[in-house]
C-alpha cells in the first residue's frame, strides 16, 4: 500500500490554489486544499476541488483527434500539427491574416503567453490577441 | 514520537503511519513506512490539520486489511469514535498516537490552527454571525434578528461544497447535497437556508466539533457554531455525544434498531 499526498497547483484558472492530490497505489483518489499555501489558506472553489476526476475522466483526451467526415478519427501529432498549419495557411490566403486570432490563457507562464503572441504577430501577422481573462 | 513509529513499522504493529512531514517549511500529511524509516527524522506535528481519518478511510477502501497508524489530536480520536461507530473503519486496524491538544487542564490553550485568534471586520460585526461567538452569546439576539444574521452569512455561500469534502465524518456514497430534488444542480448561488440547514441536519449525531469545514469555507461562513447547535439539541434530546458516547447515534436508521431512548423533550433555545 502507498499513499502519497502530491503538492501541486490548480490548473484550472489564473489564481493558482495550492493543493495536494491524494495518490493511493498509483491513482488520484482526492484532492485537499493546501492549508499554509499563501493564496489560498486551504480554501478551494468546486473547480479546485474537483481537480483529480478531471485527471481521471475517460473522457480526456489523450492524443489529437482529426475531424473527417464529421468523425473524430486518432491522429499523431505530426500529422495533427500538419493538418492545422496547411488550414491556416488556406485561411490566410484566402481571407488575410486578420481573419486569425488568438486566445492566450491565465493558466499559462508568462513565457508561453510571450510566444504565443509572438507566433500571432511574427508568424501569423495579425494583431487579434486576447485572453480569457477579459472575456 | 518518532521512536514509538518506528517500532510500530518495525513490528508490524502498523504497516502506515499518517503524520505531518515538513516539506519546504510546509508541514504536509504523509504517509510513513517501512521502505522508508529514515523519513520519520521529518515527522512533526503540525498546528495545520488535515483530515487524516479520511485520508485512512480512502486507503482502507483501496485496502481493507491494511493497518494504520496516525497522529491523533483530540478531533481525530473524536472523528475516528464516529468513523467506528459508522463501520468506516475498523478499530483493529487502527492505532494512534495520541498528541495532547485541545485545551484542557494539563494545557489552557490548543496548538492547533483553530485557535489562532480571528479578526472579524464591521460589516460582519453589524450584520452577520461572529465565528467565534458562544451559542449563548447568540441567543440574546431576538429571533429575528438571529435569522437575519444567519441569513446574511448564508447568501455569501460559493457552492464550492469545500464544508463537506473536507469533513472527516461526511463519508455518504450518494450526498444529500447533491440531490437533484433538494439542491437544484447547476444554480448558483445555492438557494438559502435549505442547503445549509440539510447539512446541519445531516451533521446531527455525525459533527465532532472539529472546524475543519469553517476553516475551508472560502465564505467564513460560522459553520462550525451552526453544527455545534444541531449538536448540543442531540445532546439535550437523547443525551448522546456525538464523538465521546461509543453507542451508534440515535440517527442511524440504516442498522436494526435505534438504540438510544429519547430523553422526555425539555427544549430550551431551540430555535437558532
Ligand atoms: S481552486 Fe478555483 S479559484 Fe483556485 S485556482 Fe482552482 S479554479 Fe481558480
Ligand atoms: S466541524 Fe465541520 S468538518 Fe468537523 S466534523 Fe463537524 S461538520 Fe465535519
Ligand atoms: S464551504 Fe462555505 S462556501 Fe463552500 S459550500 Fe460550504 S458553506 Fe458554502
Amino acid at each position: 500500500m502507498e499513499c502519497k499526498l502530491v503538492p501541486s497547483i490548480c490548473s484550472y484558472c489564473g489564481t493558482g490554489c495550492g493543493l495536494l492530490f491524494e495518490v493511493i497505489d498509483d491513482q488520484i483518489v482526492n484532492t485537499l486544499p493546501m492549508k499554509t499555501h499563501p493564496v489560498n489558506e486551504g480554501k478551494l472553489c468546486i473547480k479546485g476541488w474537483n481537480l483529480h476526476e478531471h485527471v481521471n475522466s475517460f473522457l480526456r483526451l489523450k492524443q489529437p483527434l482529426i475531424k473527417t467526415f464529421g468523425r473524430f478519427i486518432k491522429a499523431d501529432w505530426n500529422e495533427a500539427i500538419g493538418l492545422a498549419a496547411d488550414r491556416f495557411r488556406n485561411i490566410i490566403d484566402q481571407y488575410g491574416p486578420d481573419s486569425v486570432g488568438v486566445l492566450v490563457s491565465a493558466k499559462i507562464t508568462n513565457e508561453e503567453n510571450y510566444l504565443a503572441q509572438k507566433f500571432a504577430r511574427a508568424v501569423i501577422g495579425t494583431n487579434n490577441v486576447d485572453h480569457c481573462a477579459r472575456l | 514520537m518518532q521512536d514509538t513509529v518506528k517500532a510500530w513499522l518495525e513490528n508490524g504493529t502498523i504497516d502506515v503511519f499518517l503524520g505531518y512531514k515538513k516539506v519546504d517549511n510546509h508541514p504536509l500529511p504523509h504517509c510513513f513506512t517501512k521502505a522508508r524509516l529514515e523519513e520519520l527524522e521529518d515527522l512533526v506535528v503540525s498546528p495545520d490539520r488535515y483530515p487524516l481519518e479520511k485520508i485512512a478511510t480512502h486507503m482502507t477502501t483501496a485496502k481493507p486489511e491494511v493497518k494504520i497508524g496516525m497522529l491523533a489530536r483530540d478531533c481525530t480520536q473524536r472523528a475516528l469514535n464516529v468513523l467506528y461507530i459508522w463501520n468506516q473503519l475498523d478499530p483493529e486496524k487502527i492505532q494512534t498516537l495520541n498528541v495532547n491538544c485541545c485545551p484542557s487542564p494539563l494545557k489552557e490553550k490548543a496548538d492547533c490552527s483553530y485557535l489562532r485568534p480571528a479578526t472579524v471586520g464591521d460589516y460582519k460585526k453589524e450584520k452577520g454571525v461572529n465565528n467565534a461567538a458562544l451559542l449563548e452569546q447568540l441567543s440574546e439576539y431576538g429571533q429575528e434578528e438571529r435569522l437575519g444574521r444567519w441569513m446574511y452569512e448564508f447568501q455569501k455561500c460559493i457552492k464550492c461544497y469545500g464544508c463537506r469534502n473536507i469533513c472527516p465524518v461526511c463519508f455518504c456514497k450518494e450526498c444529500s447535497l447533491e440531490h437533484e430534488d433538494l439542491i437544484k444542480t447547476g444554480a448558483l448561488p445555492p438557494e438559502i437556508p435549505v442547503f445549509h440547514l440539510i447539512r446541519a441536519v445531516h451533521m446531527a449525531g455525525r459533527c465532532i466539533d472539529c472546524g475543519l469545514c469553517e476553516e475551508a469555507c472560502p465564505m467564513d461562513i460560522p459553520l462550525r457554531l451552526l453544527y455545534r447547535k444541531v449538536n448540543d439539541i442531540v445532546a439535550q434530546v437523547f443525551d448522546y455525544k456525538t464523538g465521546t458516547s461509543a453507542s451508534q447515534s440515535p440517527f442511524n436508521i440504516l442498522g436494526d434498531s435505534v438504540t438510544l431512548e429519547p430523553k422526555p423533550i425539555q427544549l430550551t433555545g431551540t430555535d437558532s
